[in-house]
């Protein structure tokens, strides 16, 4: 429409042009047509270009939404009477929950404790299925788990009472960066003041562009002969935020003057200012930009913008004009210069005395040695959130106004968990292990793939980089249950007794190299039955099966668990030459722990706006994989890798002797260390080695299961179940003889067989065995042969 | 496992027959005509109790109230409590599959009746009420000979008759 509009315009100047030329009107009237075709252009292109404007910064500034973001919830501990839970770990609850300890819980919102007896009373709540009035409740713990729990008056049994949760986080689900939100309310009047004077004086009065600010800058900047000032208002400058770039043109800064003057024009200026105070960037760790003052606060100082000195106020409103060159951890001398010169217009704006400026000016920068990583406790898992949120629902969705978003994470468990990552590699760093190595962490529910904990970094807190989510690795042994479970689905060909080769082997890879894979031990073992082969990771053994059920299945068969990486065709792959992160090999092995149910692994369950509509749940959702009798047969498998195999040291770290399904992995040169371990009811994944893949002298054994260990220590979990589905049996076989057997014999086992599977012929006794003795058989035959 | 015979039962369920027989139910959903009726028909008050975990039991019953009420997402969301509770818990599986049988989400209706007769008893009432779900969703995911098979797998639900019985 507008280059129609030029057009006609265009013509009509030329007969004007021709018209002049005969008969000369007035100057004036020459003056007038101008005008009139720079107003008829104005409209003409203007207008569309300032709706468009208008939309660009509205939609920026509510899809902020900065006075309301999401709020993220932990999940809700639901207590009843049986409930495994000890004392430490309701109390973190209760401590992530904001609980607060007092003589007698009164109020909602605290508790009292003597000994084993808690008295809580809990808040009123708004649970994504329903909302629960406030309650008090007494609860007794003995023994590791709930005794008892019953109203106040401690009459009958209260049944299932849910924990208001923990609110772990407020974020922006679209926004990548972490934030600490501050209201206005909260901000210390001297940054709300000392902002303007150094920024901005007119504030309160313009409307989003000061013309006397640019003519006194304009002044300043022609003087020295370069831009020493700007003049920029707040609103400007707020506008510049949201649209990043360093470019300084013309056409640049006239859009943005045009947008802080709309911006101005639909919202008041508390909200602006509460937005900028919010929005400005301050400074930078590694790929997450530091926005906003309450953020920064942490980041420099480690301590809430409540909390800061007048000094470390006037350094941070400093550094908005050049939060890289003003860095004081990087540029400390500028930086202080650039604070006392930021002081000194607090004193001549009439901010502070002379006195206490001269007080702050003798205070050192006081930022902290090392950066807080993430405002939230929990930034690992909150990566998690985010990247599920904006996978599973509409961005338009996302963005609307104060969501409430339920999550899975268990605050006790993650506590544990980070406990566990950093203490584990201390501790590996004392027995003479590098102090570089990084490690990971991801612990799952079994049944419901809910994702409880999850750790990215040795440091709490800090994450710029999210191990567990983002750390491609090779995962050596950890892949050979699939080599396996693959073996096992051929009920005509292989059983856990199967003998199989574990001698030298030389294959042509596709490169035309040779490849000749080696035992860890350095040697052959020659025959042995499949089930020792798995238990005792041996990988020539391994390469044989693997080549039999072929490489291609195995690709297939790791799609088939949930996992969508990359993954090369070629017998490498048999071994754990594939990259995968901890939280894909989770994803995995969950399939395999839940007997083939398998489900995605998630970290949201609910998410619902503020009026308690439900934008969508996530329901549970089971995907039963086919051939789960073979995957109940290497589970049997995989809970001897823990009695007798690469992880039998698992029991004595850990204290105990209960059932475990695991797997150890290491990778080439001892870069990588891994263990997948997992219980009837949890599922979790370590990984150990050092961020630049260099050799890190890690083993799964010696490293990985160490940390596994260091959780599972503090967990309440449910031994392994060895119950079969239909079409598995336990039988009593004589594994040399490759025979069915009778219980009472010397050599009897008992293991589970796929119906078909079992050995074809009997075996007659040659000597009886005692009958106390058959329990522990499959380990003594084990042992008899070592 | 505990096998019990309730007399109270068979009476509650003979009476429930008088009742179906003066009066047509007011809801006559499949899963009542073709699944839990006649299992428990068939079963005649025998029932393999689980031994249940009082909040289990407690969510169940608020699940029940809430299909009642025809609230079957709210039903469905009981359960699922139920199930982070007691993942493997038959009786709430089965309970799960007849929800979706009823939301008319066959797959996940299979699925969870597959999940709870793997983890049940495999025997009585509700390993008759598994099979006749299956049945019932492998016929609405097109696949006959599939759901006669199931037919046939919950007649025999009663043939291995508990040796206390």
């Amino acid at each position: 429409m507008a280059s129609k509009v030029k057009k006609t315009r265009a013509k009509r100047r030329k007969t004007t042009q021709k018209k002049t030329a005969k008969q000369k009107p007035g100057i004036l009237r020459r003056l007038f047509r101008l005008a009139m075709l720079l107003v008829g252009l104005g409209i003409g292109l203007g207008v569309p270009w300032v709706i468009w404007l208008d939309m660009q910064v509205r939609d920026e500034f509510e899809g902020r939404i900065w006075d309301v973001p999401s709020r993220v919830y932990a999940r809700p501990l639901s207590l009843y009477t049986g409930k495994a839970l000890s004392k430490e770990s309701l109390l973190a609850e209760l401590r992530a929950a904001g609980y607060r300890k007092t003589s007698q819980a009164s109020a909602p919102g605290s508790y009292s404790v003597s000994g084993n007896r808690f008295d809580i009373h809990r808040r009123a709540f708004a649970f994504d299925d329903g909302s629960a009035p406030e309650t008090r409740f007494l609860l007794n713990l003995s023994g590791g788990s709930i005794s008892s729990i019953s109203d106040v008056s401690g009459s009958g049994d209260s049944g299932l009472v849910r924990l208001d949760p923990a609110e772990i986080a407020s974020i922006y689900p679209l926004h990548d960066e972490d934030r600490t939100l501050v209201a206005l309310t909260d901000v210390p009047g001297l940054l709300v003041t000392g902002l303007q004077a150094v920024e901005d004086r007119q504030f309160k009065h313009h409307h989003g562009v000061a013309l006397r600010s640019i003519a006194r800058a304009f002044v300043a900047n022609l003087k020295a002969g370069r831009a020493v000032q700007g003049g920029s208002t707040l609103t400007q400058q707020l506008v510049k935020n949201y649209f990043l770039s360093s470019e300084r043109t013309l056409v640049r800064k006239a859009n943005e003057a045009i947008m802080a003057l709309l911006l101005e024009l639909h919202y008041d200026k508390a909200h602006i200012l509460e937005a900028y105070i919010n929005e400005i960037f301050l400074g930078q760790q590694g790929k997450h930009a530091i926005h906003g003052f309450g953020r920064a606060s942490e980041f420099y100082f480690d301590r809430p913008l409540q909390d800061l000195e007048p000094q470390q106020i006037a350094l941070l409103v400093g550094m908005v004009r050049g939060a890289s060159l003003y860095n004081p951890r990087r540029n400390p001398q500028r930086a202080r210069q650039r604070r006392d010169q930021v002081l000194d217009i607090f004193a001549t704006t009439g901010l502070m005395s002379a006195g206490e400026i001269k007080t702050a000016k003798a205070q050192p920068l006081g930022v902290t040695e090392k950066p807080r990583s993430g405002g939230s406790r929990y930034p690992a898992f909150l990566d998690l959130v985010r990247r599920q949120l904006r996978r599973d629902y509409r961005a338009s969705d996302l963005r609307s106004e104060g969501l409430r978003i339920f999550t899975t994470l268990a605050p006790s468990e993650q506590e544990y968990a980070q406990l566990a990552v950093s203490n584990g590699l201390k501790e590996l760093q004392q027995r003479g292990l590098p102090d570089d190595l990084q490690s990971a962490l991801v612990l799952a529910d079994v049944a419901s793939g809910e994702v409880r904990a999850l750790v990215g970094d040795r440091v709490a807190g800090r994450n710029y980089f999210n191990r567990a989510l983002d750390a491609r690795r090779q995962i050596g042994s950890v892949i050979k249950p699939l080599v396996y479970l693959l073996a096992l689905e051929h009920v005509d060909d292989y059983n856990l007794i199967t003998p199989v080769k574990d001698e030298p082997i030389s294959l042509r890879q596709p490169d035309g190299s040779l490849w000749s894979p080696a035992n860890y031990d350095h040697k052959s073992h020659g025959e042995v039955p499949l089930m020792e082969a798995l238990i005792r990771s041996y990988n020539q053994a391994t390469v044989q099966v693997g080549l039999n059920v072929g490489v291609a299945n195995l690709i297939r068969k790791i799609r088939q668990l949930g996992v969508n990486a990359e993954i090369p065709a070629v017998p490498a792959t048999l071994l754990g030459a594939v990259e995968l992160t901890p939280i894909e090999v989770t994803q995995m092995f969950q399939s395999l722990a839940a007997g083939g149910y398998s489900v995605p692994l998630r970290s949201v369950t609910a998410v619902l706006t503020p009026h308690g509509e439900l934008l969508s749940r996530y329901p549970l959702r089971l995907m039963p994989l086919e051939h789960r009798d073979a995957i109940a047969v290497l589970n049997f498998a995989l809970t001897q890798v823990v009695e007798q195999g690469t992880a039998r040291s698992l029991h004595g770290l850990l204290g105990n002797d209960t059932l475990i399904a695991g797997k150890t992995g290491t990778t080439n040169e001892r870069r990588d260390s891994w263990f997948v371990g997992y219980t009837r009811d949890r599922v979790a994944v370590s990984w150990v080695g050092r961020d630049d893949n260099r050799p890190a002298g890690v083993t799964g054994g010696n490293a990985a299961m160490r940390v596994w260990a260091g959780l599972f220590r503090n967990l309440p979990f449910e031994p392994f179940d060895l119950r079969m589905p239909d079409g598995v049996n336990f039988v009593w076989v004589d594994i040399p003889q490759q025979a069915l057997t009778d219980p009472s014999c010397s050599g009897a086992v008992q293991i589970p067989f796929i119906e078909g599977s079992e050995p074809g012929r009997s075996t007659k006794c040659l000597q009886k065995q005692d009958r106390k003795n058959r329990k522990s058989l499959w380990r003594k035959w084990f042992e008899d042969k070592n | 496992m505990k096998i019990k015979i309730s007399y109270l039962g068979i009476v509650l369920v003979l009476l429930l027959l008088v009742g179906c027989g003066s009066q047509p139910p007011v809801r006559d959903h499949e899963v009542n005509t073709r699944v839990r009726a006649p299992a428990s028909e068939e079963s005649a008050g025998v029932q393999v109790y689980s031994l249940q975990n009082p909040a289990v039991k407690q969510l169940t019953a608020q699940a029940e109230g809430a299909e009642r009420a025809g609230d079957l997402d709210q039903a469905g969301s009981y359960l699922e409590r139920a199930l982070r509770i007691q993942p493997r818990d038959p009786q709430v599986l089965q309970y799960m599959a007849e929800i979706k049988l009823q939301k008319e989400d066959y797959q996940q209706a299979l699925n969870f009746a597959v999940r709870s007769y793997d983890s049940g008893p495999r025997v009585g009432e509700i390993c008759s009420r598994n099979w006749r779900t299956i049945s019932v969703a492998r016929e609405h995911l097109k696949d006959a000979n599939g759901a006669s098979d199931a037919e046939q797998r919950a007649s025999q639900c009663m043939n291995t008759r508990p040796a206390a019985f």
